[in-house]
């Protein structure tokens, strides 16, 4: 008996920096920059790339795309005909991997089957009192861009918002300053 | 282990000449529910001493009147299938244990590949009957030997048409693995029982074509093999007891009086795992890693050694 690998929902993501030696039949390869899926071609089952810009010089099959949705929509339409054995690699910043993360479970893979290597700093901040999101860097602490109030960024990440949670850095100054 | 609860055979159809099925229903009150791939306990009283082994419930789940098992006649076993096949006939009363489920369906699945070696056809009759209620997806992969563990073929032929594959030894037909693992959609999960050589190929072709763990989900037959008799001895309590030859370390607790958590008595659930202070033991299980056994031992089915006593942390 199997027991299938559980997502921990809060905790802070590990991610990988090459691609691992699990077997695969297919490997399907998304990148936001095509000259960061480097780590990743050291595998000996037939690839595509997938990715939003820059230069790979190598001799793989390469799609690019002029928008992140355009590239979830083939992303999505590629999962939808594929076949078990298929394995999915994604190197990008954290809003960018975990998107396409969710976008695979949804389509079956299962969290197995994905290799995530994050690159840049970008992160996805979620207030946890007026759950807005927003784009943020490295920094520990950031003002709501919905209600405006600080946030202290918690080391919480959620694979299923795929967000730091943001909470009310003093308690004593619930609101945002400049709220009308 | 949890409560008993006694039932009454209600009737018995030789299905193959090795293969006999088993019907149950209360003998009082009612029979509790159970998921498809749930198993119960069927205690069989030989002389003094107390066989229990583990048995799939094939009925359909939505019908929780009855109880039914399918027991394939084992020559190399210690008299349990011997038992049920000779000794148990309709109007019997036997003791069996609540069902447990070990071998659930996967709720996230989108296709199920079911694959059956012989009597390991009996926990798919209960998923067939909840797919087919669910309108689910499946395929079913049955190899057997014809006319002597073909059990329900035809039945099934009639009620699956093309969504049966079966592999008749006896006519030369072989279940090709690679070709039955390749080509399935993103969201396939697959189920397998049967022997340990069926289960072992499966898994090994599978993470080679790259299915992770987590779709490949197995059952073993769960039963006990005799060995040689062994001397244990309990560090807590001080008491010694001889273990023969034909018992299961863990039925020789149990009838000392001692009681061991347990599920699937075949050494895979990991529930009875006991830590040991002293001795050599016959590791015969499929649940611990090396590691762990230096210090602990699956009682139902690994044995002691007979030059030295096994001391227990019991
Ligand atoms: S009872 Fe399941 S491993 Fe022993």
């Amino acid at each position: 008996m199997t027991a299938s690998g559980t997502d921990t929902i809060f905790s802070k993501p590990r991610y990988r920096t090459a691609a691992s030696p699990q077997p695969a039949r297919r490997r399907l390869l998304v990148a936001q920059d095509a000259a960061c899926a480097v780590p990743l071609l050291d595998h000996p089952a037939p690839a595509l790339l997938l990715s939003l810009g820059g230069e790979l010089a190598a001799d793989i099959q390469q799609e690019r795309f002029p928008s992140p949705a355009a590239l979830y929509l083939r992303l999505q339409l590629l999962l939808e005909q594929a076949e078990v054995g298929t394995r999915l690699y994604v190197v990008g910043d954290e809003t960018f991997v975990w998107h396409v993360y969710r976008l695979a479970r949804h389509a079956g893979l299962l969290g197995d089957e994905i290799e995530l290597i994050k690159s840049g700093a970008r992160r996805r901040l979620y207030c946890v009192h007026c759950a807005t999101f927003q784009d943020i860097g490295e920094e520990g602490e950031a003002n709501c861009s919905g209600c405006g109030v600080r946030l202290l960024v918690r080391e919480h990440f959620s694979q299923r918002l795929g967000a730091y949670m943001g909470v009310c850095l003093d308690p004593s100054r619930p609101y945002g300053e400049d709220r009308p | 282990m949890s409560a008993l609860m006694e039932v009454r055979v209600c009737a018995v159809r030789q299905l193959t000449p090795v293969v006999r099925e088993f019907t149950f229903e209360a003998a009082e009150g009612q029979l509790p529910g159970f998921s498809s791939g749930s198993h119960v306990q069927v205690l069989m009283p030989l002389g003094e001493r107390t066989l229990r082994n583990a048995y799939s419930l094939l009925g359909d789940p939505a019908d929780s009147t009855r109880y039914r098992i399918a027991v394939r006649l084992q020559d190399a076993s210690r008299g349990g299938s011997r038992y049920l096949h000779e000794r148990v006939a309709v109007g019997d009363r036997l003791q069996l244990s609540r069902p447990h489920n070990l071998f659930p369906l996967h709720s996230q699945a989108s296709h199920h590949v079911l694959v059956a070696g012989g009597i390991g056809i009996t926990p798919f009759m209960a998923y067939i009957a909840e797919l087919q209620a669910r309108g689910a997806s499946f395929e079913l992969h049955y190899a057997f030997r014809g006319r002597l563990t073909d059990a329900y073929v035809d039945e099934l032929a009639e009620r699956l048409g093309d969504r049966l594959h079966a592999y008749d030894s006896s006519a030369g037909q072989r279940l090709d693995l690679a070709a039955l693992l390749a080509g399935q959609p993103l969201g396939t999960h697959l189920y397998a029982c049967g022997p340990q050589r069926l289960l072992d190929g499966l898994r090994e072709q599978a993470r080679a074509l790259g299915w992770p763990d987590g779709r490949v989900h197995w059952e073993a037959f769960a039963a006990p093999e005799p060995g040689l008799a062994f001397r244990v001895e309990l560090a807590r309590s001080g008491q010694r007891i001889e273990v023969p030859a034909d018992l299961s370390l863990l039925e020789a607790l149990e009838a000392a009086g001692v009681e061991v958590p347990n599920l699937c008595r075949g050494g895979v659930c990991g529930q009875c795992a006991t830590r040991y202070l002293a001795g050599a033991v016959e590791h015969r299980d499929h649940y611990l890693d090396e590691a762990q056994r230096a210090d602990s031992l699956m009682p139902c089915v690994s044995r002691g050694g007979c030059a030295s006593a096994l001391l227990l942390d019991l």
